[in-house]
């Protein structure tokens, strides 16, 4: 027997055990490709104008109806993703990596930097996200540039905390306490042998809270502090549908179209998290 | 531990993370780039030197940053917050006006997402892996993953448009007058002034935005209530409660349900700040006269004094609650009081 | 807990019975829904169309227009004046029975005090009395105004709320001054936001910004007392929002019809629509500082502009009622050009005037406006459209919406390059769209300036200012319009139409386009 096909089995098994990852997955790869392809999927250009036929119901021309300046809908809710979905991905990454960074030195060095770190994270953590997200997006002027640096330095304490309490714990095992009997340097005892252990978890965290990064965004692009207003983006679309409660249509489909990103996404973070640890079914996030 | 040293020590830790609060919030209301001379001023007195300089002298903005920190500081310990540049009136009197109103919702939204949080999460406990757990399973996932100024828009289309089942934007009917102000709640308020009418109203102006509010915390609440549910069913004191011979139900009521909500205390004060994120979404949506709305007005018109009394206030309310939840801990977990 | 469930079951009986038990000889109370434009109540400082409509109610000026037109001045304050022969010198007679809303008497110093201040707040509207050389009382009900140069639109402008007769020793109590340096030492504004000293039939209860403004009825009124014991002003932002209240029968009238909705409203019976073209003027302005406006100061870019908006699609955007005014004067005004002698999309010319500029390939540009509605015309929406046009002949402009103050602060300090405004005019006169010429108000805005205008408009200019025979004046106003479809730094994209609707019980609805609504004249 091929080792492949044993991996295989395992994955079938795992993925009979929890359907609905399956499904996050699948949907999240379809609007990733949906988002890469949108130049050959959508029927119209999304910033098209077409003046004369504009708050057309949805028909067969336009699947999704037009907006108040004609533009296609179902195109523009196609393109939305190339904005929003890279946005999300950035603040996560850059607020991993600064956390971590912060988190890990703060957890092996202890001490002083420790107590510091902590109080300044918890500083920013007494802070509603979107409410300090829009004072700095406010500041530094609207734009996703503007609203992904926001969104980051508020993020990045959670990840600090948590990584900072997994290299703690993860400090005291045996294998730590043998590497540094060996007299590794502290640098490579921290990043060879304790992060690598904590990686896991903090990327299970990571893949949780990318929807939740993808819900901000879309708020702050809600209320007007996220890209320009021309373009397709789904939080912006959606407040266009404000001031035109007849015209369902155009709030109606970019927030389907968050919604299912959002929803897919949790379900590839709540398998993930039961791949990871079976045990700790515990979602403190 | 007693408590009196519990919460003198939870206290004086308080103290510098306050000081870093009014630093960060100052900060950021100091990096706005733009300059409230031109901005509040008409074009013509803008032009005239001798009035500019008095606008700069009156607010501050002539003394060096540091000096203006401290300014800021001595006049909040003497509860003055600052005037508003927008406005012209002192932050902390407007805060007390549009504050009740975001309680009032919170305090809804929070009772919501608590009640239905619940009830799913021990339904779907209880018959795991039913087909019933499925559903709530995945009704608590919507609840996470929709943008709650999505399903605001979508709820007024629905339920108020279309099917008239609940007022539209607002605390109240415009036509109605505010209940004499005791504490701002207007549930509250109009039950002490004997006004059925408008309580009547205030609540029936609650039910939307509540739910859109709640929705998020709900979704988040069932899952934990689910897990820990689970945990705590697997218990070997369920199997002994269950030996004695007590219906199903009691037990898991009685013996459950309370152990299992420890996790949900926490996430109460966890979730608040998402519930004040979703506040300024819902508030703007729904017109609600709330400090979500008056703190997206101050980030746009770049009204600094506004900024930061809000930030201050969101944190010491962020703080409070976590020294609650502390409390709560402090008696419901007898091993903190040994440690 | 049994103490609360009983608590809650007398709750719950108490809202059944509610219902039924509703408050009667309630106070008749007139709701008005609003997108909230001002951030002053103080009529001498404010300078927004919203304080207009609340001032109209609350304050009373020398002379007014009738509620439905502003063809014909009618005595208000003043029960009549004489003009002398060389048109410098205003006597105004007041009449002898108005008080105010404390009771206090109206005298002519009252009128003296508010003139002065209003012209020494240095305030956004002060540039009214700029032709006001001095005002004096010379005895309690006589009213002398000399002029500074004749000035054949004054009377006009003493409609405009900023002249609004304040009662001078109730301001003075509050901090009020009219002195010299009021500008630095008058702290009356705080208290005007909040309470009232006028003549007007209502007086203003309270006013909370971005919530709502309340006014009651002037128990002291010197006329016949309105119909509604209370008003309200919800400051309703989004249009959308202004419609459901107005369904729902939330709020009496919206403010802020947008074209879209007006089929809708049409076909409910409850609901009336009244519709009319405005004298409001959306238009681009470029900049005439390089530094500030970088290539959209340059003349040639200015007219390639001009060349590439599609006015057709914007009228249409703006629907029904909009027009194409031909240059910067409203279709309305003495003079104003025929809109068939209006400009045409062109994009070769565009695009020829461009590389003619030295721009053969476009270039990027900011381009700023106020993120708000202002009736019914949706300031993100036309920015959009004229992005796009713009597109076309490789103008690259980035949107960058700003709160309304915050972009209206910036506009009137000239500190725009590229942006997107709408200018109403301030008095009923083909003369306040002087403005637009080089040193007038939204001119210098643009900093175009005597210093660095042609010879050939600054002469346009100041022939109009002064002539008064009216052939000569709309022969002058035809070159000046002609002049602005070749040069200058603005773009005139429409003039929309303006749509008020009301629950049709309500009556006598008026519109006039200075103050829009007199609130007091309604009743149901």
């Amino acid at each position: 027997m091929k080792p492949g096909n044993s991996r295989w089995r395992i994955i079938r098994r795992r993925a009979r055990q929890n359907p609905l990852m399956v499904v996050g997955l699948l949907v999240c790869l379809a609007w990733v490709l949906i988002s890469l392809g949108a130049d050959h999927l959508a029927p119209a250009d999304p910033l098209r104008q077409s003046v004369m036929e504009r708050l057309q119901a949805p028909s067969a021309k336009y699947p999704f109806g037009t907006d108040q300046l004609g533009r296609d809908v179902l195109s523009r809710v196609l393109y939305g993703g190339r904005t929003s979905l890279p946005a999300g991905l950035l603040v996560i990454v850059s607020a991993t990596f600064v956390g971590t960074l912060f988190g890990a030195l703060a957890g092996y060095v202890g001490g002083l930097w420790d107590e510091l770190l902590m109080r300044f994270t918890e500083i920013f953590m007494a802070f509603p996200i979107i409410i300090l997200a829009m004072a700095i997006a406010a500041a530094l002027g609207p734009s996703v540039n503007n609203a992904v640096i926001a969104m980051s330095i508020v993020w990045w304490p959670n990840y600090a905390r948590v990584v900072r309490s997994l290299v703690i714990s993860v400090k005291s095992n045996e294998y730590v306490t043998s590497a540094r009997a060996i007299g590794a340097s502290p640098a490579r005892i921290l990043f060879v042998t304790v992060l690598p252990n904590c990686l896991a978890p903090a990327l299970v965290m990571a893949t949780l809270d990318i929807g939740n990064a993808i819900l901000i965004f879309a708020g702050l692009s809600f209320l007007g502090l996220g890209p320009e207003p021309s373009s397709p983006e789904w939080g912006r679309m959606v407040s266009d549908g404000i001031d035109h409660y007849d015209q369902w249509w155009l709030s109606t489909f970019p927030g389907i179209a968050i919604f299912t990103v959002v929803m897919a996404l949790n379900f590839v973070g709540d398998g993930l998290r039961d791949l990871a640890d079976p045990r700790t079914r515990k979602a403190v996030r | 531990m007693s408590l009196h040293q519990f919460l003198a020590r939870r206290l004086v830790l308080m103290i510098p993370l306050l000081i870093g609060i009014s630093l960060v919030a100052f900060i950021i209301s100091n990096a706005i780039p733009a300059d409230p001379t031109a901005a509040n001023l008409g074009e013509r007195a803008a032009a005239d030197p001798k009035i500019v300089a008095a606008f700069r002298e009156k607010w501050g903005l002539d003394e060096p940053l540091h000096v203006q920190y401290l300014t800021y500081l001595s006049n909040l310990l003497k509860g003055d917050m600052g005037t508003s540049i927008r406005s012209r009136r002192p932050v902390s009197e407007e805060l007390g006006r549009f504050l009740p109103a975001t309680i009032e919702l919170a305090t809804f939204g929070i009772l919501v997402s608590l009640v239905a949080g619940v009830i799913f999460g021990v339904i779907s406990a209880v018959w795991r892996n039913r087909p019933i757990d499925f559903i709530v399973r995945i009704l608590s996932l919507i609840g996470v993953s929709a943008p709650v100024f999505w399903l605001a828009l979508i709820g007024l289309i629905l339920l108020y448009l279309r099917w008239d089942l609940v007022p539209g934007p607002g605390r109240l009917d415009p036509k109605l007058r505010p209940p004499p102000g005791v504490t701002g709640l207007y549930t509250v308020d109009s039950l002490l002034a004997g006004d059925w009418r408008t309580l009547r109203n205030a609540l029936e102006h609650l039910i939307l935005p509540s739910l859109v509010l709640g929705a998020y915390s709900a979704g988040l609440i069932t899952r934990i209530t689910r897990s820990s549910m689970l945990e705590v069913l697997s218990m070997e004191y369920m199997t002994t409660a269950r030996s004695k011979g007590l219906r199903e139900w009691t037990v898991i009521t009685r013996h459950g349900l309370r152990n299992a909500l420890m996790p949900v205390v926490t996430i109460i004060g966890l979730s608040y700040g998402n519930l004040l994120s979703g506040a300024v979404l819902t508030e703007t949506i729904f017109a609600w006269e709330g400090i979500g709305r008056y703190a997206y007005n101050a980030a746009r018109t770049l009204d600094f004094p506004v900024l930061m009394g809000v930030s201050m206030l969101i944190a010491i309310i962020f703080v409070l609650m976590n020294l609650i939840v502390d409390i709560l801990y402090y008696w419901l977990d007898p091993r903190l009081r040994q440690a | 807990m049994r103490r609360f469930l009983v608590l809650l079951v007398v709750v719950s009986l108490g809202i059944t019975f509610a219902g039924t038990a509703a408050a009667q000889g309630e106070e008749k109370v007139l709701v008005v829904g609003l997108s909230e434009d001002y951030k002053s109540l103080d009529p001498s400082r404010a300078y927004e169309p919203g304080g207009s409509l609340i001032h109209v109610s609350v304050y009373d000026t020398l002379v007014t227009f009738p509620s439905d037109s502003v063809g014909e001045i009618l005595p208000n304050l003043a029960a009549s004046w004489d003009i002398s022969d060389d048109g410098l010198v205003y006597t105004f007679t007041l009449r002898d029975d108005v008080v105010f809303s404390n009771g206090d008497p109206l005298t002519a110093e009252d009128v003296v005090f508010s003139f002065n201040r209003m012209k020494n707040l240095k305030g956004n509207p002060s540039f009214l009395a700029d032709t006001i050389a001095s005002v004096e009382a010379t005895d309690d009900l006589t009213f002398v105004m000399t002029l500074n140069q004749p000035d054949p639109a004054i009377l006009a402008k003493l409609i405009f709320d900023a002249f609004s007769v304040l009662n001078a020793d109730e301001v003075r109590a509050n901090g009020g001054t009219d002195a010299p340096d009021a500008a630095e030492t008058d702290t009356a504004e705080p208290w005007l936001m909040n309470h009232s000293a006028g003549t007007g039939p209502y007086i203003v209860e309270s006013y909370e910004p971005t919530v709502q403004t309340v006014l009651v009825r002037n128990p002291n009124y010197w006329g016949e007392p309105a119909y509604f014991d209370r008003i309200i002003i919800r400051n309703l932002p989004e249009t959308s929002t202004q419609k459901l209240a107005l369904e729902a029968g939330d709020i009496d009238i919206a403010m802020d019809v947008i074209a879209d909705q007006v089929p809708s409203f049409e076909s409910n019976p409850d609901i009336e629509v009244f519709s009319t073209q405005s004298d409001t003027l959306i238009f681009l302005l470029c900049n005439q500082d390089p530094a500030i406006g970088g290539p959209v100061s340059n003349p040639l870019v200015q007219k390639a502009i001009r060349y590439a908006v599609n006015y057709e699609e914007l009228r249409f955007l703006s629907g029904k009622g909009a027009n194409n005014p031909a240059a910067m004067v409203p279709i309305g005004f003495g003079g104003a050009l025929d809109p068939s002698e209006g400009l045409t999309r062109d994009l070769d010319m565009a695009r020829s005037l461009l590389a003619e500029a030295g721009y053969p390939n476009g270039f990027e540009i900011n381009f700023e406006y106020p993120d708000w509605n202002y009736i019914g015309t949706d300031f993100g929406i036309v920015a959009q459209k004229v992005q796009a046009d713009l597109a076309e002949v490789g103008i690259k402009a980035t949107l960058v919406p700003q709160e309304f103050q915050t972009s209206l602060d910036a506009y009137r300090s000239g500190r725009q390059g590229f942006s997107l405004w709408l200018w109403n005019p301030d008095y009923q006169d083909t003369l306040d769209y002087v403005e637009f010429l080089p040193g007038g108000v939204v001119g210098n805005r643009a900093n175009w300036t005597d210093a660095n205008a042609d010879p050939e408009i600054l002469a346009l200019r100041d022939a109009v200012k002064v002539e008064t025979d009216a052939a000569t004046r709309n022969e002058l106003f035809r070159e000046i319009q002609l002049y602005e479809q070749e040069k200058g730094p603005f773009v005139p994209l429409f003039q929309p139409g303006v749509h008020f609707a009301f629950r049709s019980d309500l009556q006598g609805f008026n519109y006039n386009s200075q103050w829009r609504v007199d609130l007091t004249l309604l009743y149901r």
